[in-house]
């Protein structure tokens, strides 16, 4: 007996979108890339919890208990928040839902189509380190993205390089709001915590009503970590019961400016009341690294004069 | 929507807190009501806390998530406010009918609705003037009106404390209803009892809270008139909305409504009152709540769409 769910075949006609092919496979979703009737790309998330299987042959998802069936109509709730919170979502760095769908007894997600990779693969493939600029490029427009987010009082909670991803004009999108709540609004999280080691803060381990945006920025911390490192920074809770992080201020001195080093560091306090409480306070210290100092053509000072007028 | 909401009860030198506040909203539409009980009457601090749960209670059932017409759901449920006071006297064998005055405003499609029976009052500012106010239902008030005394009198008089409309009074009350008010972004509205007003008047108020993050300045405001009312001073409340999304302050203090699904509800109350939470418990999904749940993204997603 087949042990692992069975993704769509390419070719298959699911609604008015036509799959492709699979582009991954994690622990609630089989993401396809497909095309809608007019040619154009998209990226179509099925639920699809691997913990349950639920099909092995064809493509009706069948539940073989009641229990079975529990779990599953259960999990779809994550499925449904992390719906609920894209769709209002409307920002160029943050992955633009298009449409919604229940079909083969299961539910769909389409989203536009990115071209590009996740930083993570992004940051496997380099052979040389990161350049300053390309990790404050993306993490900049990053943070305009995470920044929306939280105004529609929302925590992503799960933010990693591989949820991250880099169109092919360098410009990054924030994917994957599985574990996307609603904290801002209540008091505490409706559902269990889903965590990554090395980019979960402390508070996703132990402490859910203590989650806050400065929970988002230790996971933006330790991805800027993970881009100088290629590697991700050492557990949050084996830091805190040991805590073995060298400061990144130590690690790279001298190869990045202090600015970006000490932000990082700050980013990965262990105290969620030791970092910067707000995107939007840790934008206006990775602004406030003095630009390196090149020349600039009569353009290049023109277009920089007219991002500092419209920039903040 | 999008506005920064702040609200606070302070005790005062009284022994009990008889003022009562909350606010509610849905994603379309906000309720802020504010009741001060009557303190020389039976239960003044049940009275404010009815008045204040019935608001609420009838906004979660009508508000879907919009009111059809805000003006007469004031009106309804002041009056209802009223017989529900009176048959709760009944069901006590109180001899006396708890009291309260009651403010209570609605914001709803960029438009601002007010309704009050006695002296708790609403103010409404923009970029620091006063636009829009209810005017007391007091003794004091009338003789204003009359010419017999001057506005700036009010505070200090004798009789400042006679109202002649209250909710739980012998009488029905007389409420005074306001027009539909539109509403600019930064416009500030106030609601309070005469804790505050009658320590502070309405010019000092539009300073503490204009041009400010009223989230920093409206806790120095109703401290400072705590300090004011003395050893004497009353029980004083407020509730201040700044309307539109914060931009005084780094700090993400707006409450942006659209993240409520439909038939979701935040409620903030000062003090006792508990509602019983009107969100789904831990439990499966049913193919209805499934379909529902598909439909309501997608039409965020349409409305969302650029
Ligand atoms: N809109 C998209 N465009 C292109 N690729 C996508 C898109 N959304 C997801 N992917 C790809 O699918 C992978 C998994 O998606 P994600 O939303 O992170 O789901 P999971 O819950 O399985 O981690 C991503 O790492 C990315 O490679
Ligand atoms: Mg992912």
């Amino acid at each position: 007996m087949p042990v692992t769910n069975q993704a769509l075949a390419g070719g298959y006609q699911l609604l008015n979108y036509r799959v492709d092919r699979q582009i991954s496979r994690g622990g609630f979703s089989i993401v396809y890339r497909a095309f809608d009737e007019e040619g154009v790309p998209v990226a179509i998330k099925e639920y699809l919890p691997s913990s349950l299987v639920l099909r092995t042959e064809g493509d009706i998802v069948r539940a073989s208990s009641a229990e079975n069936l529990t779990s599953f109509r259960y999990g779809m709730k994550c499925f449904f928040e992390e719906g609920r919170a894209l769709a209002k979502i409307n920002h160029p760095n943050v992955v633009r839902v298009l449409n919604f769908f229940r079909a083969n007894e299961t539910v769909y997600m389409v989203m536009r189509y990115e071209r590009g990779r996740t930083l993570q693969q992004h940051i496997q493939m380099r052979q040389d380190q990161m350049s300053e600029r390309l990790v404050r490029h993306v993490f900049m427009h990053l943070l305009n993205g995470l920044r929306e987010v939280h105004t529609h009082k929302l925590l992503h909670l799960d933010i990693k390089p591989a949820n991250i991803y880099l169109r092919t004009d360098g410009s990054p999108v924030l994917l994957d709001f599985g574990a996307a709540r609603q904290t801002l609004t209540s008091a505490r999280p409706k559902l269990a915590p889903m965590y990554t080691p090395g980019f979960a803060a402390p508070e996703q381990y132990r402490e859910p009503d203590r989650l806050g945006p400065w929970t988002d920025v230790y996971g933006v911390g330790a991805s800027m970590f993970a881009c100088l490192a290629a590697f991700a920074p050492q557990a949050a809770d084996a830091r805190v019961s040991e805590d073995h992080l060298v400061s990144a201020k130590k690690i790279w001195a001298g190869q990045y400016s202090d600015n970006i080093l000490e932000v990082i560091d700050w980013c990965l306090r262990l105290d969620p009341l030791e970092r910067p409480q707000s995107v939007f306070a840790l934008q206006k210290a990775i602004r406030d690294i003095p630009p390196i100092k090149r020349k600039l053509g009569f353009f290049g000072s023109l277009k920089k004069m007219l991002f500092s007028e419209i920039g903040a | 929507m999008r506005f920064t909401i702040f609200q606070e009860s302070r005790k005062g030198s009284r022994k009990t807190n008889q003022d009562r506040i909350a606010y509610t909203y849905s994603r379309d539409t906000l309720l802020l009501v504010v009741a001060d009980g009557m303190g020389g009457h039976a239960g003044g601090e049940i009275a404010a806390q009815i008045a204040a749960r019935l608001f609420i209670e009838r906004f979660q059932q009508e508000a879907k998530p919009i009111l059809k017409n805000p003006l007469k759901f004031l009106q309804d449920t002041m009056l209802r406010a009223h017989a529900a006071l009176g048959s709760y006297a009944n069901q006590f064998s109180m001899l006396e009918t708890p009291r309260t005055t009651c403010v209570a405003c609605i914001v709803q499609a960029g438009h601002a609705y007010w309704c009050h029976v006695g002296d708790s009052r609403l103010y409404l500012f923009r970029q620091g003037g006063l636009i829009g106010a209810t005017k007391d239902h007091s003794k004091v008030q009338y003789l204003v009106d009359q010419g017999i005394i001057g506005a700036g009198e009010v505070a200090a008089h004798p009789d400042r404390n006679k109202i002649f409309s209250c909710l739980g009074g012998l009488v029905d009350p007389v409420i005074d209803l306001s027009r539909r008010t539109p509403l600019r972004n930064g416009d500030v509205l106030v609601l309070c009892t005469d804790g505050l007003w009658s320590v502070m008047d309405q010019h000092e108020i539009s300073t503490w809270l204009t041009s400010t993050p009223i989230l920093t300045t409206a806790p120095q405001m109703m401290r400072e008139g705590e300090k004011r009312g003395g050893p004497e001073g009353d029980n004083l409340s407020a509730i201040v909305v700044r309307w539109g999304p914060e931009t005084l302050t780094d700090e993400q203090t707006t409450t942006v409504t659209e993240s409520l699904g439909i038939g979701d509800f935040e409620t903030q109350i000062e003090r006792t009152l508990t509602l019983t939470d009107r969100k789904g418990t831990q439990r499966d999904l049913t193919d209805d709540e499934i379909e529902h749940a598909i439909e309501e993204i997608q039409s965020t997603i349409q409305k969302y769409r650029r």
